[in-house]
C-alpha cells in the first residue's frame, strides 16, 4: 500500500518535471534569431531578405494608430498600415510582437524585433539608442479636458498647475517636464507647474478624464488623432488646442546584432517613396480623415 | 435549518447586492456582451502558463526541501540562498530581471548563447513563476517533510532502509497530505499572478486573459467593464479548482479521517504561506483525538467556498 502509494508519486513528479521540459521548448519560438551571421548574410537587410520575415512591434492599444480586432483576429491602424506597406516594398511578410512601450523606447531590443512602427517621435534622447528614418507623419499633440468644462480655453495660460494626464516616457510627459527636444522645431513650453500625472498609455489617461471635470485630472495632452477617435466612440471630451507638432518615424534598434543600417537605409527609401507616390497621403485619409504624412506649414 | 443552507442564503443576498450596484453604474453591458468571448479566449494560454510553472515549482521545491533539511552544507547553502532571494524580491521584478536583464548580462557571448537567453514573454514568466512560487513551496514541502514524525524515520532506519528508500515509501507519502492543501493554494494563487507576464508584453498567439481585457478596454476606452469581465473570469477559473483540489484533498486524506465524521472542512482560511502545519482552528464536527494521533492536525482549506 506504501509502495503503491510512493510510486505513484514519483511518478507525479517525474510526470511534472517531464512537463515543464516540455513547456519550455513548445513556446512560441523567437523567429528572429535563427541562423544569423553564419547563413551568408552579413548584416540585418540580408538576413531579413534571406528569411523572408520581417518582426515588427506594435502596441494594439492605440487606435486609430494601432488596435487588435478581436472578431478577425487581426492588427488594424494607420501604423499597422504604413508597415504592411513597408514590408511588401521590403519583398517580405510581417510578424507582429507587442512589447510595452517603454521597454521600446529605451532601445536594447536584444534582437526580439526588427522595426518600431508605433508613432515614435524621433528625439534627440532616443536617438542615442535608435535608428530614425525620415518622419511618416506628423501629428500635433492638443489639450483635452472634459466637455462640462468651461474654463481651460487657452493652453498657453490655463494648464498653469492643473492636474493634467500624460503616457508615462511619451512627448506629451517629456513636454510636460520641459525636457522636449525636437530637432527642427521650437517648442515653448507654455504650461507652469503642472501636476503631472503618468499613465501606462493614453486610453487609461482619457478614460480617468471622461469620469468628471477635474475628478481625476483636469485635462490631458495626447495626440490629437487619439483624442479624436476618443470623443468619436462617444467619450464627453473637448479638445481644446493644439500645443505643439510631433514627427513620427520608423526605429531601429543601434544596438542590433547584426548592423541594421542598410535596412535603415532601405526604409527610409520606401517612405520617401511612399509619400512621393501618394500611399501615405491616402493611407492618413482613411484612418484620420485628414492628411497628415505632410509637415505642418 | 442547516448550517450550508444559511450560509448559501447570506451568499444570495450579496449576490443580490452586487447585482444591484452592477445595474445602478450603469456598465455598458452591450460592450460586455460583444467582448466576453474574446476574453475568455486567453484562458488557455492562462492555464498553460499556470500549469508549466507549478510543475517548474514542484521539481524546485522538493529539491530545495531536501536542500533545507540536509546535513550537506553545498545543499543547505545553496537552497537557503534560493528561498532567501526568491522570496525576497518582487515577483515582477523577477520577471523583469529574466526577461530583459539575462540577455544583456550575455551581450558579448556568441549568437548561440545569445538566443538561448533571449526569452519570449511567456518563457521568462514561466521561469520567473516557477523560481519564485519553488521557493515558497520549499518551505511548505520541508515543514511538510518535518511533520511526519520523527518516530517513522526512526523506525524506517532500524528497518535498514535508505535514506533515499526511507523518503519515498515512508516519509513523503505521508508528507504528502500535508503538502497538498497548501501547494493547492499557491497553484491558485499562481493562476491570478499570470496576469503579470502581460506586463513583459505579448505576441498574438500568447494572449492571456488579463491582456486580452486590457487591450480591448483600451482600445474600445471601456476599461471598467473588460477588468470586471476578467476578474469574474479569475474568479471562476480559482472556484473550478477550489473544487477539484477539495477532492484531491479527500482522498489523500482518507486513511485519517474518521469514517462518517467530518470532512476536512475547518474554519475558512487560508494557510499562511511558507508553512504547511496548522494547528486547527477548530470548526469541524467530531474530530476526536482520544487517541493521541496525528489527527489533531486540522487541514485548513486552500479557499473555502
Amino acid at each position: 500500500m506504501q509502495k503503491r502509494r510512493a510510486f505513484a508519486i514519483a511518478a507525479l513528479l517525474l510526470s511534472l518535471s517531464l512537463v515543464a521540459a516540455a513547456c519550455s521548448k513548445s513556446t512560441t519560438p523567437d523567429t528572429t534569431s535563427s541562423a544569423g551571421a553564419s547563413a551568408g548574410g552579413n548584416d540585418l537587410l540580408a538576413k531579413i531578405q534571406q528569411d523572408g520575415v520581417i518582426v515588427i512591434s506594435t502596441d494594439p492599444a492605440y487606435p486609430p494608430q494601432s488596435s487588435l480586432n478581436p472578431k478577425t483576429g487581426k492588427y488594424e491602424g494607420f501604423d499597422i498600415d504604413v508597415a504592411e506597406e513597408i514590408g511588401k516594398r521590403l519583398g517580405v511578410t510581417v510578424e507582429w510582437k507587442e512589447p510595452p512601450w517603454d521597454v521600446l523606447t529605451a532601445g536594447h531590443w536584444n534582437d526580439r524585433w526588427d522595426m518600431s512602427v508605433g508613432s515614435m517621435a524621433a528625439l534627440p534622447v532616443r536617438a542615442e539608442v535608435m535608428y530614425f528614418t525620415e518622419p511618416y507623419y506628423y501629428v500635433p499633440a492638443v489639450a483635452v479636458v472634459h466637455e462640462d468644462n468651461t474654463t481651460i480655453n487657452d493652453v498657453t495660460t490655463d494648464l498653469d498647475g492643473k492636474a493634467i494626464g500624460v503616457c508615462s516616457a511619451c512627448t506629451y510627459d517629456l513636454f510636460l517636464q520641459q525636457t522636449l527636444v525636437i530637432t527642427g522645431e521650437d517648442i515653448q513650453f507654455v504650461v507652469d507647474n503642472p501636476d503631472i500625472r503618468g499613465y501606462d498609455t493614453d486610453s487609461t489617461a482619457l478614460q480617468d478624464l471622461s469620469l468628471g471635470d477635474g475628478d481625476r485630472l483636469d485635462a490631458v495632452i495626447t495626440s490629437g488623432t487619439t483624442a479624436q477617435s476618443a470623443i468619436d466612440k462617444g467619450k464627453p471630451l473637448r479638445i481644446v488646442g493644439p500645443i505643439f507638432a510631433e514627427a513620427n518615424s520608423v526605429a531601429f534598434d543601434k544596438s542590433s546584432s547584426l548592423d541594421g543600417q542598410s535596412l535603415v537605409a532601405a526604409v527610409d527609401k520606401i517612405v520617401q517613396e511612399m509619400r512621393a507616390d501618394g500611399t501615405l497621403s491616402e493611407l492618413s485619409l482613411k484612418w484620420f480623415e485628414v492628411d497628415l504624412s505632410e509637415p505642418p506649414v | 435549518m442547516p448550517f450550508t443552507l444559511k450560509v448559501a442564503i447570506v451568499w444570495l443576498a450579496i449576490f443580490v447586492v452586487l447585482a444591484l450596484m452592477f445595474a445602478f453604474s450603469q456598465f455598458d453591458t452591450a460592450w460586455m456582451k460583444d467582448n466576453w468571448s474574446f476574453i475568455l479566449g486567453g484562458i488557455w494560454v492562462t492555464i498553460f502558463i499556470a500549469a508549466c510553472s507549478i510543475s517548474l515549482a514542484t521539481v524546485l521545491a522538493l529539491l530545495g526541501a531536501l536542500g533545507r533539511i540536509s546535513k550537506n552544507p553545498v545543499a543547505y547553502g545553496v537552497s537557503g540562498f534560493y528561498t532567501s532571494f526568491f522570496r525576497g524580491t518582487p515577483l515582477i521584478v523577477q520577471m523583469f530581471l529574466i526577461y530583459l536583464a539575462l540577455p544583456q548580462m550575455v551581450q558579448e557571448s556568441s549568437q548561440g548563447v545569445r538566443d538561448f537567453f533571449t526569452l519570449e514573454p511567456v518563457e521568462a514568466g514561466i521561469i520567473a513563476l516557477g523560481l519564485n512560487y519553488g521557493a515558497y513551496m520549499t518551505e511548505i514541502f520541508r515543514a511538510g517533510i518535518q511533520s511526519v514524525s520523527h518516530g517513522q524515520r526512526e523506525a524506517a532506519e532500524a528497518l535498514g532502509m535508505t535514506y533515499r528508500q526511507t523518503m519515498k515509501r515512508v516519509v513523503l507519502p505521508q508528507a504528502a497530505r500535508v503538502i497538498i492543501p497548501p501547494t493547492g493554494n499557491e497553484f491558485i494563487a499562481m493562476l491570478k499572478d499570470t496576469a503579470l507576464v502581460s506586463f513583459l508584453g505579448s505576441s498574438f498567439a500568447m494572449m492571456e486573459i488579463f491582456r486580452r481585457a486590457q487591450l480591448m478596454g483600451k482600445v474600445d476606452f471601456r476599461n471598467m467593464e473588460a477588468l470586471i469581465l476578467a476578474a469574474g473570469m479569475y474568479w471562476m477559473l480559482t472556484a473550478i479548482f477550489t473544487f477539484f483540489q477539495g477532492k484531491l484533498e479527500a482522498r489523500v486524506g482518507k486513511g485519517y479521517v474518521r469514517a462518517g465524521g467530518g470532512t476536512t472542512k475547518a474554519a475558512p482560511g487560508h494557510a499562511a504561506r511558507g508553512t504547511a502545519i496548522v494547528t486547527g482552528a477548530g470548526g469541524t464536527q467530531g474530530h476526536g483525538g482520544a487517541s493521541g494521533y496525528p489527527m489533531e492536525i486540522d487541514v485548513p482549506e486552500g479557499g473555502d467556498h
